[in-house]
Order: structure tokens, then sequence, then C-alpha cells
């Protein structure tokens, strides 16, 4: 348990000391869905904005105005408003990957990492990281293929029962299972994300191997770290919808965007809480430990008021790499 | 064992777990075995009805009035069923023997008997299911649709009494296409004509295979909807026999009378039917017989699960007493109290509003989950819809159950041909629902009132509509229209749609009270559609045959738009003014407002416009013409004009374009923006949460 204290502490300690990362990946997010919505906003201003019908959607939340505008034939099919929030999604996705090598390795410095040293994480690990997500994507994919496989077929027998709630106990329990079973994924090569940048491994599959080991070798001290986390962002997001469902007036558009997209910034925080974790399990157990050298006292000829004798101990664990 | 294992073997062992519980579940959903072999009524028919006799003179329909509120019968009854049933729960066949007594009240000789056979459209090749598949109107799966799941019925003899056994003179016949594959109609000639007024008995045995639930029929693990299950003999309307072929778009229509139905089951089975219970007996064979009888109805309908959990109550009707016997489901037992609620507010409202509610029971079933035997009418009988979870601002419950109940008045006792006219009980129910859950649930949150987001039935109906505007027009067949979904938009969403729209026409007052005559006059009878149009025009004093031209018997589109709205200083070349500059009130403006009528719908409406001195002038255009300019010089300036203020016009297609604000509000976009930004920011979250 105490572990378990220390490696979420730890990850949290570091998020903490680098909040700027978090505040840099919200604008980000924001930006890009900013720009993925350019479409469907200019929908909506176009069919709602001079129209009286639409102070139904103000006080209130009527749903068949909305109906009524995705019908509209000005509003064009649904896909078209949503390509681009998808496409910019994505984006963010590719963004993330792109940045992330900085963030680890800030996380893993005991000092502000200099802008330029974070930019040369970035490159030097981009297509390392490129081919992590491709091999993450196949493993996950299949596994994921797999469990929801298993469990439409346990639906599907469940389906059957006359007991109305076991389809939806089973979708649950799966659920449950498949979320574990992917989550344990995630910490593989979340450790195998972090070794490639700290250990600056070019050879992905060494760090594929070390963080499948450490994975099954501290799977319960991780798993119940990220699980933690995760439910911490569970929280946020319920905690974030009731606000903005109980305390924002119905017709209070600046209130809304306030209290959303504060939920949105603190849901940042889990998954960088993870990495955290992830770091500070490396620097605590996957860090190669670097031979301790002694230094011979040296003889200083200029005077000096005292002899000059200097001992180099083992770096502080953040500069292993 | 290290923790790490424990992690590894807990999915496993879940997995496992949850195998098992599923498995255990599903053994005991397989329907109950009846013990004992099953006795074939088939063979016995002769022992169980009564010995034929040589002529019809001495034969009758029951005059009784036992099964509704009432002295004396209701309507003309023309014909009586005596049927006696055994249902085989594992194989669910139904072996029965019938005895229909028909009362030849057409006024001239009738040489042959058209019978529906409805269970035999649940076959590969039936026009039901062909329609079905191109339609993809049904929940089925026609892909994954073994032999099991279909049904059948199948006439094993039928004799006529005083006339010997005919069952080979039994034919199909498809009156509506030339489907020589569908059986769902079978006719039988007679080899002596039945003279006006008298009476002819058939005496038929059949088997019915009920499929695994289509359209309302049909089993489901252990739970079974008996309905459309027995040989329905046609009716006679203007001149000749309506019996058409089971579509699948289409309902039914069948004669008032009397039913006498003998049910024999396995003792454990929980039963709900039309009529009222009159006598349960134990038999020797472990199973049980249930007797029921119904009054003035034109169909039976029963269920069978052995796990419904039975609430009763009882309202106080008009005519007396009406016993509510609603069966749940035991994971929607919470919601019982709510269906109650739901069925006694809508007898009150439609006694109140419509007519009294003669028949002593009204039977509730909430049927088996995923199942497709939700939403369904029968007379004295229908059947609701939920799920475990069901938080109290969703109405779907609701909704479904006011919608059947309206059934009992706009088709159980106004019969009206379901084949032909579907909106005249489908449409006309629609709207009736629109004013009886408007006057419970709120006008706009009828449907939903959940977290701030709502929902009205009304717009719910015009939804419906807007999407088919422009295909078929109400009086159209049922089975001829263009598609399902514009068979349901017009059918349901349109005809609501129009007689709210008529509402605003003739006032509110007068179309209830339209309504109630057009009920009082028509119950237990076949009205036209032309009855109907009549009875408003009767009761309003008003032609409204323009009205019915357009909206009942064409398919016009309404589609009014405010166009161009502006004003500008009648002495504007004399001063150019800043625009920090504040108006001095003392400006005169010249203001026009443009209206168009963009669809060849004509109708005339009301216009509001609105001025920056709070000032509001009503204007009334025609519509003839496809535009209108209206034009003012005011020390003010036009700020809003809104065609139909009053919110009357429910068959608008585009209720965005009814208004036009000078100045925009892009308030409700911002808000739309808002949601959309969440949503696609948290989709982004989580993509690059698990992806990278």
């Amino acid at each position: 348990m105490r572990e378990h204290q220390n490696l979420l502490s730890g990850g949290l300690s570091r998020v903490r000391h680098n909040k700027r990362y978090i505040f840099w990946f919200y604008v980000l997010n924001v930006a890009l869905a900013w720009f993925g919505a350019g479409a469907f906003n200019n929908q909506v201003h176009q069919i709602l904005d001079h129209s009286l019908l639409a102070d139904r959607l103000v006080n209130g939340f009527d749903l068949s105005v909305l109906y009524e505008m995705f019908g509209r034939p000005e509003f064009g099919p649904t896909l078209a408003s949503a390509a681009p929030a998808m496409h910019f999604a994505f984006l963010f996705l590719l963004l993330t990957a792109l940045f992330l090598p900085g963030v680890l390795q800030g996380y893993a410095s005991t000092y502000r990492l200099p802008r330029e040293d974070f930019f040369r994480a970035c490159g030097r690990n981009l297509w390392r990281f490129l081919r992590l997500m491709i091999v993450a994507g196949v493993v996950m994919a299949a596994v994921a293929a797999a469990l929801l496989g298993i469990r439409s077929a346990l639906l599907k027998a469940a389906e059957e029962s006359t007991n109305e709630l076991l389809p939806f106990s089973v979708s649950m329990a799966t659920l449950l299972v498949i979320f574990l079973i992917m989550t344990a994924l995630r910490i593989w090569f979340d450790l195998a994300q972090t070794d490639v940048v700290l250990s600056d491994q070019p050879a992905v599959g060494r760090s594929i191997g070390a963080g499948f080991r450490h994975t099954w070798r501290s799977l319960g001290r991780l798993l119940g770290s990220y699980v933690v986390s995760t439910i911490v962002a569970a929280i946020v997001l319920v905690a974030g919808l009731w606000a903005w469902m109980k305390l924002v007036p119905p017709a209070s558009v600046f209130g809304a965007a306030v209290v959303s997209q504060l939920t949105l910034l603190l849901l940042l925080i889990p998954r960088f809480w993870q990495r955290g974790v992830a770091v500070t399990y490396y620097l605590q157990n996957m860090v190669e430990p670097i031979g301790v050298q002694s230094f011979t006292p040296v003889s200083v000829v200029a005077p000096a008021k005292e002899p000059l004798t200097a001992t180099v101990t083992a770096p502080p664990e953040t500069q292993a790499s | 064992m290290k923790l790490r294992w424990v992690i590894v073997f807990l999915p496993v062992i879940s997995v496992i777990a949850i195998s098992i519980a599923v498995r255990e579940h599903a053994a005991r959903a397989t329907a109950p075995q009846v013990t004992g072999k099953t006795t074939s009524l088939i063979k016995n028919i002769n022992d169980r009805v009564p010995a034929p006799s040589n002529g019809a003179g001495d034969l009758a329909i029951p005059d009784t009035t036992l099964a509704i509120n009432s002295a004396t019968r209701m309507s003309q009854r023309v014909v009586h069923y005596e049927i006696n049933a055994k249902y085989d729960a594992s194989t669910h066949v139904v072996d029965a023997s019938e005895v229909l007594t028909y009362h030849n009240l057409t006024g001239q000789a009738l040489d042959h008997f058209p019978f529906h056979l409805y269970q035999n459209a649940f076959q590969p090749n039936s026009t039901f299911v062909r329609e079905a598949k191109v339609a993809d109107s049904h929940d089925t799966t026609y892909e994954e649709w073994d032999a099991d799941d279909y049904g059948s019925e199948e006439i094993k003899s039928l004799i006529v009494v005083g006339q010997g056994d005919l069952t080979a003179q039994l034919q199909y016949i498809q009156p509506d296409d030339d489907n020589k594959d569908d059986k769902t109609v079978a006719d039988v000639h007679l080899p002596k004509p039945i003279a006006p007024g008298e009476f002819v008995q058939f005496r038929i045995a059949f088997q019915t295979k009920f499929p695994e639930t289509q359209a309302r029929s049909g089993w489901k693990r252990d739970f079974v909807l008996g309905g459309q299950w027995f040989p329905k003999v046609g009716v006679w309307w203007h001149g000749a026999w309506n019996c058409h072929q089971y579509h699948a778009t289409t309902e039914f229509f069948s004669d008032f009378g009397v039913y006498d139905v003998k049910l024999t089951l396995p003792p454990f089975e929980v039963v709900g039917a039309s009529g009222i219970k009159v006598g349960e007996v134990s038999n020797a064979d472990n199973t049980k017989t249930l007797t029921y009888h119904g009054d003035d109805i034109h169909d039976f309908a029963w269920t069978a699960s052995p796990r419904y959990k039975v609430k009763e109550d009882v309202f106080q009707g008009q005519m007396g007493p009406v016993q509510m016997r609603i069966l749940m489901q035991p994971a929607h037992w919470g919601q019982a109290e709510r269906h109650a609620k739901i069925l006694r507010e809508s007898l009150e409202k439609f006694e109140n509003w419509y007519g009294p509610y003669p028949y002593k029971t009204i039977t509730l079933v909430d049927p088996e989950p995923a199942s497709e035997a939700g939403g369904m009418e029968y007379p004295t009988f229908i059947t609701g819809e939920t799920s475990w979870w069901m938080p109290a601002g969703g109405y779907e419950p609701e909704v479904v159950v006011e919608h059947e109940f309206g059934h009992q008045y706009w088709y159980g006792m106004v019969a009206t041909n379901e084949f032909e006219d579907a909106w005249m009980d489908e449409g006309i129910n629609s709207y009736t629902e629109v004013k009886v859950l408007d006057s419970i649930l709120g006008k706009n949150t009828s449907i939903m009132n959940l977290a701030g987001v709502t929902e009205g039935e009304r717009e719910e109906q015009r939804l419906g509509y807007i999407r088919v505007a422009d295909v078929d027009p109400i009086a159209e067949k049922a089975y001829d229209y263009y598609s399902f979904s514009s068979y349901g938009g017009i059918t349901y969403g349109k005809t609501a749609s129009v007689l709210l729209t008529l509402e605003g026409i003739i006032g509110e007052q007068t179309m209830q009270k339209a309504m109630r005559v057009y009920f009082m006059k028509y119950r237990f009878t076949h009205p036209t559609k032309e009855d109907f149009l009549r009875t408003i025009e009767e009761v309003s004093g008003r032609d409204l045959r323009w009205y019915f031209d357009h909206a009942i018997y064409g398919s016009q589109v309404m589609d009014y738009k405010v166009s161009k709205v502006e004003s500008y200083p009648v002495n504007w070349y004399e001063q150019k003014r800043s625009v920090f500059q504040k108006d001095d009130n003392e400006t005169l403006y010249r203001s026009s407002v443009w209206l168009e009528r963009k669809e060849d719908f004509v109708m005339p409406v009301e216009v509001e416009i609105k001025f920056d001195n709070g000032e509001k002038v009503r204007e009334h255009w025609d519509g003839v013409s496809r535009w209108t300019k209206f034009e003012y010089e005011k020390k003010a300036q036009v700020v809003s004009a809104e065609i139909d203020p009053e919110h009357q016009v429910h068959i608008d297609r585009n209720d965005f374009n009814n208004s036009y604000t000078v100045g925009a509000n892009a308030k409700p976009a911002r808000k739309l923006e808002n949601y959309f930004m969440f949503v696609s920011q948290w989709i982004s979250q989580a993509l690059a949460w698990w992806a990278v």
C-alpha cells in the first residue's frame, strides 16, 4: 500500500511541478476543437441567429428544435459538420505523440526543463514514438477485438435469460474486465515510452520488452495507481457535468463554457498523473545504475586556505539518462 | 499468491463466472415443459362443440352483457366466436377448435366467406415478409431467421353447419397482389348461399404455430402474446368483402360480436386476455383451463408468462367500475404504480373529453423485454413498453400506455378499417395522444423532461411528418405508402399535426366537441373518412373542404417564410448619422416586411410585426399569392416579424424561417457550439488517453 502511495504521490508531485504542460496541452485541445467546430458553427449560426424559434434552446433545451435543425437541408449531412472535428481530434492525438517525449523528459528532470531540451526530446523520439504507437495499436486492437468478441458472445447468451438485468450486469462486468486488461496494456506501453525517452533507447523493441517485464513484475502496484487516477477522472467528469446541469442557469452560455472548459482542463490531469506514475516507477525500478566513481583527492598547486577534495556521488536518479 | 497472479486470474475467473451465470439463466429461460402428452383437440372437435343441426334457423348471437357496464348490447353483433384452445408452451403451438356463428346483416345473400389467417404472414415468401424485408420495417433480421421462428396458421377442417365439410373448398386468395405464396387469406364457397338476416355457423379445427415475436405476436423466451391467432372472418363493407392480405404496414379490421374463449395452458402460467375471466379449472393432465368472455369486441388476444407480477386496481368509470389488471415484468415491478397512474389518467381524460369507456376491464401487459410485443392494442387489452431503467423524466412508458389505451376508442370502439384508413386509428389516436399527454405531462415536456432537456409530443409528431412531407397523402391505403417511414410519418405524424392545425382554425373547444360527437355517433361501427370529416364540418358549422383537400386528400406541403425585413429613415438622403449617435426617437422610418409562400399548401396565416418602440402589429395574409409585402412608416424600426405567432400551425415544414429578427441573436448557436466543443474535446482527450 505504501508503495502505491509512493507511485501515486510521486507521479502527482511531478505533475504539480510541471503544470505548464497540462496548460499547453489544454490550449492545444481547445484550439484544435475550435478549428474542428468551424463547420458546425457556421451551419448553426446560419439557421438559428435570426429565428425566434431558436429561443427555445436558450431557456432550457428543447430537443425538438435541435432535431428540426439537423433535418434542415441547409444544415447538410451531420457527417459534414462532425468530420472536421474528428480530423482535428486525430491531429490532437498525433501532436500528443509528438510532444509527449518532452513531457516525460520534463517529469524526469529535477529542474525546469529548458524549452530547447523539451523540443529536442520531442524531435529525437518522434519516430520511436510512432513505431511504439503502431506496435501498441496492433497489440491493443487485437486484444480489444478478442475481448469484445468474448463480450459479445456472453451478451448474446445473457440476452436469452429471463433475468432482464443479466445482460446489463454482464455488460458492466465485461466492460470492467476489458478496462482492467486494456489498462494493463496501456501501462506496458507507457513504461516502454518512458524507457525510450529516458534511456534514449533507439531500439524500441528493447523498451517494449522492458515495459512488459516491469508491468508483469509490478502489475498490482501499477494497475492500482492507474485505476485510482482513472477513478479520479471519472469523478471529475461526473462532478463537472453535475455542476453544469445544476449550478449553471440554462441561459448562461458563458457560465456553461467556463464550467465545461474547466472540467476538460481538469480531465487532462489524471492522464498526466499516470505519466508521472510511469516516470516515477521508471526512476525507482527501471533505470540502469551508473557505477559510482571515486576521485582521488587532487592537490592544488595554487595556494589555498583549505585543501580541495571532491567526491562525486551517484547522480540524482533523474540524471540517469 | 502474488498480487500479479491474482490480477491475471481475476479476469479469467470473472469470465468463467459470468459464463456460468449466463448459462444457468439461459437454461432457466427455456420454455417450461408441459408434463403429459398434449391431447389433440382437432381429433375431438366434434365432441366439444354443439352437434350440427340440419338447418341454421336455431342459431343466434348471444345477447350477453357480462363484460360491459351496460344493460343492453352496444354493438350490432355480427359474429360469435367460441374457441377452445390448448397452448403447448414448449412448441409454441396452439391446437384449437373454433365455432363461428355469423349473422348476415349485409342485406344480400352471401355465397362465400373469406378468412384471415394472419400467422401465415410469418413465412419467407409471404407478402408481409417480402415487404418487411425490403422496407426494413420490423426489428427482425431476416438473414438470421430460422425455420423454427416461422409462424403458421392452418385450418385442419372446416364444417359449415347444414352444408357439410367444406375443407376441400378452401382456397388461398390474394386480393391485394399477385403473390401466390401468400396464405394470409383463405376463402370458402358455400354450396347454399346464406340469405339476408340468416345465420351461418362454421366449425373449424385449426393449428397455429407462433413465431418468435413478430409484429406484436408470438413468443419470446417463456412469454407468449397470442394476437391474430385464430381464423377470423372478413368484414362485409360497402357492398363487398373486405379481407386484405396481411402487409408489413397494415393492421386489422373485423366485425363486432361476442367472444367465448377457453385457454388451456400449463398451470404455472400467469395469463391476461381480452374480456373478463369467467372460469378457471385445473385439469388432470397438469394443465389449467381459463374461460374468457367478451361482449361488443372485434378481436381477442391473450398473453401468458410464468413470471408476470399482477397489479389490480379499479377505476370508477362513467358507466361503472373498470377493473384495471396490470401484468408487469418482475424487473419492472417498481414501475407498476406508474403504469396504473397513466392508465387511470388516460381513462379519465378520454371519458371526460370523448365519451364513456363501457367495458368492465382493461388489461395492460408489460411484455417480455427485447420482444416485438410492446406497444400494441387489442380490445380491452394493450401492451406497454418500458425497461428496467426508466428515469422519472423519461416518459416512454406513459406515452406508450396512453397511445395504446387511446386505441380502445380509435380502433376498439370506433372500428375503422386499419388496412385502408390507417390514419383514422393511428392518426386520430396520435392527435388525442398529444392532447391527453400535454394535459398530464405538460405541453413541451410530454415526452421528456430530464436534466433540463425537454421534448413535447406535438413537436415529436410534427418532426415525424416533416421528414416525409411531400411523399404521400394521408388518405392512402396503409400498404400503398411509398415507404415504411412515409407510412409512419404521414399516418401518425401528419394526421396529428393536421388535426392540431385544424384546432387552430375552428377552435380548441369546437374540435373537442367534434371529436366527442364523432365518437358517440360512430362507436361500435366502421366509419369512413368522410364520416369523420363531415362530423367536423357539421359541428364547426364551417366548410373546411379547402383544408381537407390539401391536408387529407393531397400531398401539398406548407412552408411560409419571412423572407426579408428592412427599415430605413425616410429622409435618408438628408443626413448621415454616426453609428455612435443615439436615436432621438423622432426619425421617421420606412419599413417593409416580405412574406413568401415557398410551397403549394395555401392557407391564411397571421403575422406579428414588432417595432423597437414596443409596438406590435398583427396582419392577416390569405397566402394565395406566392409572396406579399407589408409596409409601414413609423418613428420606429422593425425588430422582428413572425408568421403564426400563436403557434397554431403545426404542418409548416420549416419553423425556423417563420420568423426573422433584424438583430442576430447568437446565444442559441453559441450554446450549441459549447456542447459541440465539449464533446469533440472530450473525444480528443479520450482518443489520446488510450492511443498514445
